[in-house]
């Protein structure tokens, strides 16, 4: 009974994959590419290990937990550092209502208040 | 069941990979091309894992994590030197 637990687990972890690599093609801008890319697959990538489990085998799940923690770790880093350089860059949000919060990019002929 | 379960896996897992090296390859601006190669580094490591949950050996997990912290590594780098032209 508990097999089929983690193939259900696998399956889900390819469904959330998918979603994320759908959302890195489709979504217009690179902030919203960087939030399916972050989230997303790190997600379906962990769900995955879980089910490497199944084994019940000491070298991998101690492996498989290690992997866990250093996804954890160092997937916030690096998509920080993404959109640290497209901020820096002044990549352009696409959707129709945003609004740059820090305001360090605000230009001459713009007000100077912000919503 | 368990068999085929995870040789579909195998395969749905490189249609995604194609489909990200493809992305690398039609992305409009460098940061999201950083952006999909970190992807295809992660759908790899999913690649491993999988593999390692069929044939039951370890040491495939040695490779995902050696190539999950190298992902990481090149991809804060890039990111670093294309906005800022230094790395530290």
């Amino acid at each position: 009974m508990s097999a089929y637990i983690y193939d259900v687990f696998v399956v889900l972890g390819l469904l959330v994959m998918t979603l994320g690599v759908f959302g890195i093609i489709r979504m217009p801008d690179l902030y919203m590419k960087l939030h399916a890319a972050s989230k997303t697959v790190v997600l379906g990538v962990m769900v995955l290990a879980l089910t490497a489990t199944a084994l019940h085998e000491e070298s991998v799940v101690a492996r498989t937990i290690l992997l866990c923690l250093i996804l954890v770790v160092t997937t916030p880093v690096s998509s920080h550092a993404v959109g640290r350089a497209g901020f820096l860059l002044h990549e352009r949000m696409s959707s129709p209502g945003a609004v740059d919060e820090s305001g360090s990019h605000l230009g001459e002929d713009t007000p100077t208040w912000r919503l | 069941m368990h068999e085929i379960v995870y040789y579909i896996a195998t395969v749905w897992m490189t249609a995604l990979l194609c489909v990200c090296l493809v992305m690398v390859v039609r992305a409009k601006s460098a940061l999201t091309r950083i952006l999909a190669l970190d992807a295809v580094t992660l759908v790899l490591v999913a690649l491993l894992v999988i593999y390692s949950a069929t044939t039951g050996k370890g040491y495939y997990i040695d490779a995902a994590i050696l190539l999950a912290l190298l992902s990481f590594i090149s991809t804060v780098a890039a990111a670093r030197y294309h906005s800022e032209r230094r790395i530290f």
